[in-house]
């Protein structure tokens, strides 16, 4: 269980190995030694190529058909694409899904650094307040999403508080702009102690000394935070945001089990969508090109995110 | 310098209060699963019970043939702990000759992992369950294993590449130069090393297998292997808002990975203390 | 709620959720039958498989009958019990797998998401005979036979308009509303903590559900035909006068307080506790389930009750078979001609009306002296043959059921309104 030590740390280098560190190692020629043999990794290719791309490919032609699930079908160009950008109630979703991954995405690191800057030194609890913190973490989406449905239904405990300070009780999740709301606030609370871990480890390399001396030159704590903290856990920043997007733009189980994309279409994901059409609706030919437009958006914004997170280091 | 003072106090109370208002969900969970039923409708939903009773957990226990809780149980224990094995031998092999080889077919296939973690998994998944039914994996554990471990394949090659990077090489190179076999270097070398991101790899994976709910419920849907999230999804849609029935199981669900937790939480807890490197 | 109560309500969430588009709702289904391996090849020579769609373990009614039909032939059936969130995805998959059952429950015509329509369009069901065909209620063929050829027998007839509890409504001074002046006048007069309705809001089904019924006095009562004049285009949801007032009748009941607190986020079970506690007098499921809520809650009078027409109009109700069973035109030789002879067991009188007593519905042949007691009250309107079949099995697509449910859905919440709800179905019919 050493693992967990270093979670954290492993996590980070791989980030900057996914910031474009691959080839960065020196090309020392080594004749005399073979570290492995290149057949070691056959296995795990073969799986990959078959589950993620030979599938994925698979599905991504159908993303310019008419199939719907069974008999025989047309190829009809970017009609599918065409009719996602005329859809307003798919524009919605791809607006939601844009809503959620970047709320997502500031309210897990901002919460998650907070935590970590609160519980890296110091208080005497930390070690058990970092426990606490990270047990929605381990819960699956679906246990989650049955406790907080309890907790939003309409006479459940949250409608109950507000009765004893005298407010209206809400339909939560049937509510059109709160239910948005009430889906990233689950998002959140089940994930922000998996950023506050990351960014825990990312504190742990800030030299004290070097704190403390800065404290002694009379460094301010937003002075010392922005100068020495911040350079020092970038990676973590790097990590944390990039798992937090990914996460974002994907999430599923979560809409699926609260509102299951309602009231009305108004929590409806991309990704939701894809279910839906796929395999409630059977049009599979449309479902595939939602998926592939996911799929680009996911693509770019990642690439986005590595370009924004490197920049900044180099500017440091 | 950063000495305990007042203000400090204050801020550990704050924190206290807001992991307070956190864990209130977990609150609410074993306050209903104590509730015998007919309290469910005389109580407030955030009152404790007046009666507190084990039957619920006694009952979902004791539920047979589909809603075998126990049995869906082991189904997720054998399922996650196989997958577990399959990519930390397969990941750790890949991202090992991938991290060390100098050739450029080893950064390409490199790239081609860390794509791989970016595509979402519904575009391939008709296509996947075809091939899968076609090969008779669907429905069976075997089916779910490789699934899993072809899914999360990038994640541990990812992971376990990152730390291979910075494992210097000294000890290969000494036992390379002793005469050992590149496989011997692994097994008695470099496996004994990697165990840190090992953990990594099977807590990450072993969350993400332990509470997939969408994919065991396509390929698992309707046979006799389904896994826990599954069965509790059927068992909770029939309990019809019993809510007390459904938190049961839901803490009976947790029990096993916060357990686990829990228990790898002191070396976590160890390792932050000592300070990581 | 008795303590036996949510173990037998079970099987009514089941039958709330159909028709159902089969989304995954993540409500009111349970676990799944266990009765055999997947894949269909292992059959004897003599017997059959059969895959059905069951939500939760025990006492599924195709369990029973296939049961029956080994007590009185010998001939072994192996049972597949399948979820129904995922069943059209898995039964389509298998079909194209090659290893389907031998015998498949499906969802008849095409607006569902598990219907056998689409199927034999792509040539994977047999054709049945004759036996099968006498079984079509009048004015449902479409949703059975293609190109003169029967590709599914019925089973039952399911009405679709209310299930009133009758006990509590006694109990509250309500009566059944004769029309729906009087039903808004009661919606108002109810009393405190109860409603009229319960609704489960948050499920688009129900809400689509509650439409249909509404649909029968407004839309199809006067035009029996309006599915095939849509299909031809010669009329169309935002045009007609039918619909909207279909769904002004929506939002009237809204603003009336018809509904229970918190509809809109409500889900099954506001449904099967409203009714079950007598806090809703009534609510918008398949007829069927007031069978089996009858059964769960002891004591109570539950019936099945058309949708109050307009003042002034004829009352008119739905009633259709919720299932359609159809034969693998890919199965081996002998399991094939197994699984046709079941189907002609099961369409003699004595062995239909046994399942129609296991599964709560109506004989197929239309009300007899077997009638359950809760179809009383529409027992003249459906020998009168005032009834026709639920309109959303025959539309074209599962989408069009989902874009009315889902704008429905809006316009409880406030979302929509109802020419771009009814524009939006349109929609999803011509795609």
């Amino acid at each position: 269980m050493t693992a967990t030590i270093r979670k954290g740390p492993v996590v980070g280098e791989g980030s900057s190995a996914a910031g474009g560190g691959a080839v960065s190692r020196s090309r020392r020629a080594r004749p005399l030694i073979t570290y492995g043999r290149w057949w070691w990794a056959l296995p795990a290719i073969a799986m990959v190529a078959l589950v993620h791309y030979a599938a994925t490919a698979g599905g991504a032609v159908y993303a310019f058909t008419d199939w719907t699930g069974i008999g025989d079908f047309d190829f009809i160009g970017l009609d599918n694409f065409r009719r996602i950008f005329d859809d307003p109630k798919l524009i919605g979703s791809l607006k939601n899904t844009l809503f959620l991954a970047f709320g997502f995405l500031v309210l897990t690191n901002v919460v998650g650094l907070c935590l970590a800057l609160a519980l890296n030194r110091t208080l005497k609890s930390r070690y058990l307040l970092r426990v606490l913190f990270f047990m929605p973490v381990v819960l699956s989406p679906l246990a989650v999403s049955y406790v907080w449905k309890f907790i939003f239904d309409f006479k459940g405990p949250l409608n109950g508080v507000l009765g004893w300070v005298g407010m209206e009780p809400r339909t939560w999740l049937a509510d059109p702009t709160l239910a948005l709301w009430a889906v990233l606030l689950v998002m959140a609370w089940q994930t922000t102690g998996m950023v506050m871990v990351i960014f825990l480890a990312g504190l742990a390399t800030v030299p004290i000394e070097i704190e403390e001396a800065a404290a002694i030159d009379g460094a301010g704590t937003w002075r010392r935070f922005r100068h020495i903290t911040i350079p020092s856990i970038r990676p973590s920043i790097a990590i944390a945001s990039t798992l937090m997007l990914i996460q974002g733009l994907r999430v599923f189980d979560q809409v699926m089990a609260l509102t299951g994309g309602g009231p009305a279409g108004a929590t409806e994901t991309l990704a939701t969508q894809v279910y839906k059409q796929t395999f409630a609706l059977s049009n599979f030919g449309f479902g595939a090109a939602l998926a592939l437009l996911l799929t680009l958006i996911m693509l770019v914004f990642s690439v986005l995110q590595q370009v924004a997170t490197r920049d900044r280091s180099q500017g440091a | 310098m950063f000495r305990y003072s007042p203000a400090t106090a204050v801020r550990e109370g704050v924190v206290w209060v807001f992991a307070l208002l956190t864990l209130l969900p977990f609150y609410f969970l074993v306050v209903t699963a104590l509730k015998p039923s007919e309290e469910l409708l005389t109580t407030s939903t955030s009152a404790p019970p007046s009666r507190p009773t084990l039957e619920n957990f006694t009952e979902v226990l004791s539920g047979g043939g589909d809603n075998n809780i126990l049995l869906a149980l082991g189904h997720s224990v054998v399922i996650t702990a196989a997958s577990i094995v399959g990519l930390v031998a397969f990941g750790s092999l890949a991202a090992y000759v991938l991290s060390r080889t100098t050739r450029r077919w080893g950064t390409i296939t490199f790239y081609g992992f860390l794509i791989a973690i970016l595509l979402p998994t519904q575009l391939g998944l008709v296509p996947l369950y075809i091939g899968a039914r076609q090969i008779g994996l669907v429905g069976t554990m075997w089916g779910m294993v490789v699934l899993y471990v072809g899914t999360l394949m990038p994640l541990a090659v990812f992971l376990y590449a990152g730390f291979f990077r910075n494992l210097p090489r000294d000890y290969e190179e000494a036992a390379s130069l002793d005469g050992a076999s590149p496989g011997r270097v692994f097994l008695r070398v470099v496996f004994p090393l990697m165990s840190p991101a090992t953990g990594t790899v099977a807590i990450l994976a072993g969350l993400i297998v332990w509470n997939d709910f969408f994919s065991a419920l396509i390929f698992l849907g309707g046979s006799d292997n389904q896994t826990l999230p599954v069965s509790m999804y059927y068992y909770v849609g029939s309990l019809v808002s019993a809510w007390n029935k459904i938190f049961a199981i839901v803490l009976i669900s947790m029990v096993p990975i916060l357990a686990f937790y829990l228990f790898a939480q002191k070396k976590f807890i160890q390792g932050f203390a000592g300070g990581i490197k | 709620m008795t303590q036996r109560g949510p173990w037998r309500l079970r099987r009514v969430s089941v039958l709330l959720a159909a028709p159902a588009v089969g989304a995954l709702t993540l409500t009111g289904c349970g676990g799944s039958e266990s009765g055999g391996e997947a894949g269909g090849s292992a059959a004897a020579a003599d017997g059959f498989t059969f895959t059905f769609e069951n939500a939760s373990g025990g006492e599924s009614p195709w369990q029973l009958l296939a049961d029956e039909y080994t007590a009185a032939t010998g001939v072994e059936i192996e049972t597949q019990g399948l979820p129904p969130d995922s069943y059209g995805l898995t039964v389509r998959t298998q079909l194209q797998g090659g290893n389907a059952s031998d015998l498949m429950m499906f969802s008849p015509g095409a607006g569902n998401s598990n219907a056998v329509m689409p199927l034999a369009e792509a040539g994977y069901i047999e054709p049945l005979g004759e036996s099968s065909t006498e079984l079509i209620p009048e004015g449902n063929e479409d949703l059975f036979v293609l190109d003169g050829k029967t590709y599914a027998q019925p089973t039952d007839l399911v009405p679709v308009g209310m299930v009133w509890n009758a006990g509590a409504a006694t109990e509250a001074g309500v009566e059944v509303p004769g029309d729906f002046d009087a039903m808004i006048e009661a919606c108002k007069a109810v009393g405190e903590g109860k409603s009229l309705f319960a609704l489960a809001g948050s499920v688009p089904q129900n809400a689509g559900l509650m439409t249909m019924s509404i649909s029968a006095t407004r839309v199809y009562a006067e035009d029996p035909d309006w599915n095939s004049k849509r299909a031809e285009g010669s009329v169309s949801f935002a045009d007609s006068k039918g619909w909207q007032d279909t769904l002004q009748t929506v939002v009237d009941m809204n603003e009336a307080g018809c509904f229970q607190d918190g509809a809109a986020g409500g889900g099954f079970d506001a449904i099967t506790q409203g009714l079950t506690q007598g806090s809703a007098l009534g609510a918008f499921v398949p007829g069927a389930a007031a069978t089996e809520l009858a059964k769960a809650t002891p004591g109570a009078k539950f019936e099945v009750e058309p949708f109050p027409a307009p003042t002034g109009a004829d009352p008119y109700m739905f009633a259709s078979p919720n299932y359609a069973l159809a034969v693998n035109a890919k199965a081996e030789p002998g399991a094939k001609q197994a699984a046709i002879d079941f189907l002609a067991w099961a369409a003699q009188p004595e062995n239909s009306r046994t399942f129609t007593e296991l599964q709560g519905g109506v004989a197929i042949t239309g009300p007899d002296e077997n009638l359950a007691p809760v179809y009383a009250p529409v027992a003249d309107l459906l020998e009168a043959g005032d009834y026709s079949p639920l309109p959303l099995l025959s539309w074209p697509n599962p989408g069009v059921y989902d874009a009315l449910s889902t704008g429905v859905q809006g316009l409880l919440t406030g979302q929509g309104d109802i020419p771009s709800a009814l524009a939006a179905v349109d929609a999803a019919w011509d795609q």
